[in-house]
């Protein structure tokens, strides 16, 4: 599902954020990509998403190589792959509901196919009861679940979670990862970057570590490994 | 139809959040595309006045004292037959008694000017059209010099020279008022483009995240876009409305009252005036907004 190729990203200033990394991800994986802050996490990411371009190297996803792509079909890369961020990204002037509709509305989809889809796969993330409260009656651990069901609305092959328990109750952590783990099973490939290292060691998935920019490790159900 | 209803609140919506900002753009549209309509409208006026008086550039009259007898007319008029630049076949004699009535023709609406008229005090006239109009000052020094009983000739006119001074001074006007347009036109499409910034900026968030999910790049665009065509679109009726304004209570006046200059507006003048009015306007605020977009609006 993702391949990667030698990818080197060098940011100005001569910073390496990401060294040589080649590495393959096949469809209906569930990787954690772990390691210290500043250590390549996001900047693999961004790549994925196509925010920022690779230095050198070739990135494909579903055998399309995204380097080669062409500007105004980005758009279309971005609804394959849903993605939840640590500041949960939510609109605090619309609802639960309409928050997730919107990722429906701005790419075409018709209003009453949002009716339908939107209350079930707020259901699926335990939010069916609060369509319409505001993101700020929330908690934390709720505004990520709306964010992860607008991600997960338009059914992409692919979820990128960004550091999604950062701005969670440590206790509430645990249900976020079995949601995406939910997500997972039914078929779409997430890669979850994190450096939570309980969650990573509960849930025994395959592990990426990097750290200053290159795999340092690469494990199936592997452990954090870092102290 | 969703797409459309989608775009059109959203401008509405974002119309309505900077609106000081957004009446102010449309100010300057509709100053600098009612001045545009008011220069072009003026000019029109001025310029078939010229073409009204400039039919008679050829032309050179001849004023006769009353004093002329038959044969002294005679050989005056043999004389300017004669003049090799004047076209002998446009050599026409006037009387007193038609001059008058030419004058009444063409006053019929203000009888005050000729009611109380007891003896009639205009000349008996020749009119004679030269074969080329630039020789009007030559064919008017002959006379002056040459022509017989020249102590009967009264008066030589021709009207070119005064059309030139005319022409120059209008001339002037319209090349300020172009200038003006231009640069008010500019000042129009920042203001534009300021609005659609503002608007950019208080919807980065949103436009964040209509990127993340996949929004295209024209989805994310038009709302702007529209933004700033309506800004242009409103501006331009308000400029027409003032333009129009303008004609039925100024020029519409002028034209009345000041029937001697033959002021006129060409028939169709603002059938064609106003769509340009409006295209203009459409035209500010898409490049006020391609402006913002380009600079403010990485997609």
């Amino acid at each position: 599902m993702i391949r990667m190729r030698r990818v080197t990203k060098i940011y100005k200033g001569n910073v390496y954020a990401l060294e040589d990394i080649t590495l393959d991800i096949e469809k209906g994986e569930f990787a954690f990509l772990v390691g210290p802050s500043g250590s390549g996490k996001s900047t693999f990411i961004k790549l994925l998403i196509k925010e920022e371009e690779p230095t050198s190297g070739q990135i494909y996803i579903a055998d399309t190589n995204i380097s080669q792509l062409r500007k105004w079909k980005v758009p279309y890369l971005r609804r394959k792959i849903g993605c939840v961020f640590q500041d949960f990204k939510l609109l605090p002037h619309k609802t639960v509901y309409q928050n997730v509709a919107y990722a429906m509305e701005v790419t075409g989809k018709s209003r009453r196919l949002a009716e339908q889809q939107v209350p079930e796969v707020l259901k699926l993330v335990g939010l069916g009861h609060k369509l319409d409260a505001f993101p700020d009656e929330l908690s934390g651990g709720e505004q990520q679940r709306v964010a992860i069901a607008r991600a997960f609305i338009n059914r992409p092959p692919i979820l990128l979670a960004d550091e999604p328990t950062g701005n969670v109750d440590p206790s509430l952590a645990e249900g976020i990862v079995r949601l995406l783990e939910r997500i997972n099973e039914a078929g779409t490939t997430v890669i979850m970057a994190t450096h939570d290292k309980a969650i990573v060691n509960t849930f025994r998935k395959r592990v990426i570590a990097l750290e200053n920019g290159r795999i340092i490790r690469d494990q199936d159900r592997g452990v954090y490994g870092y102290e | 139809m969703n797409k459309i209803a989608y775009f059109a609140s959203e401008t509405w919506a974002s119309l309505r959040k900077n609106l000081i900002l957004a009446v102010a753009a449309i100010a300057v549209v509709a100053v600098s595309l009612g001045i545009l309509g008011m220069v072009v409208m003026g000019w029109n006026m001025f310029s078939n006045m010229i073409k009204n008086a400039e039919r008679k550039v050829g032309e050179v009259d001849i004023y006769l004292s009353d004093l002329t007898t038959e044969e002294e007319r005679a050989a005056i008029e043999a004389f300017l037959v004669s003049i090799p630049e004047v076209d002998p076949t446009k050599v026409t004699y006037k009387t007193k008694d038609q001059a008058l009535q030419e004058f009444k023709e063409r006053f019929k609406d203000q009888p005050e000017l000729w009611e109380y008229i007891d003896e009639n005090p205009l000349p008996n006239s020749y009119e004679l059209m030269t074969k080329d109009p630039k020789d009007v000052g030559l064919v008017v020094g002959r006379i002056s010099n040459e022509a017989p009983f020249r102590d009967r000739i009264e008066d030589v006119k021709s009207a070119s020279s005064a059309i030139e001074k005319l022409e120059n001074i209008f001339d002037k006007f319209r090349q300020i008022g172009i200038v003006g347009v231009i640069a008010l036109a500019i000042v129009a499409v920042l203001l534009v483009s300021v609005t659609i910034q503002v608007a950019i900026f208080a919807r980065r968030r949103e436009i964040g995240i209509m990127k993340l999910v996949g929004a295209t790049n024209w989805f994310i665009r038009w709302p702007f876009v529209l933004e700033g065509i309506s800004e242009g679109l409103v501006g331009s009726a308000v400029a027409i409305l003032v333009a129009l304004a303008v004609k039925v209570w100024i020029l519409d006046k002028l034209i009345e009252n000041l029937q001697f200059l033959r002021l006129s507006l060409s028939p169709g003048l603002l059938a064609v005036l106003f769509p340009c009015m409006v295209l203009g306007g459409v035209v500010i605020g898409a490049l006020g907004s391609a402006y913002a977009l380009g600079r403010f609006l990485e997609v």
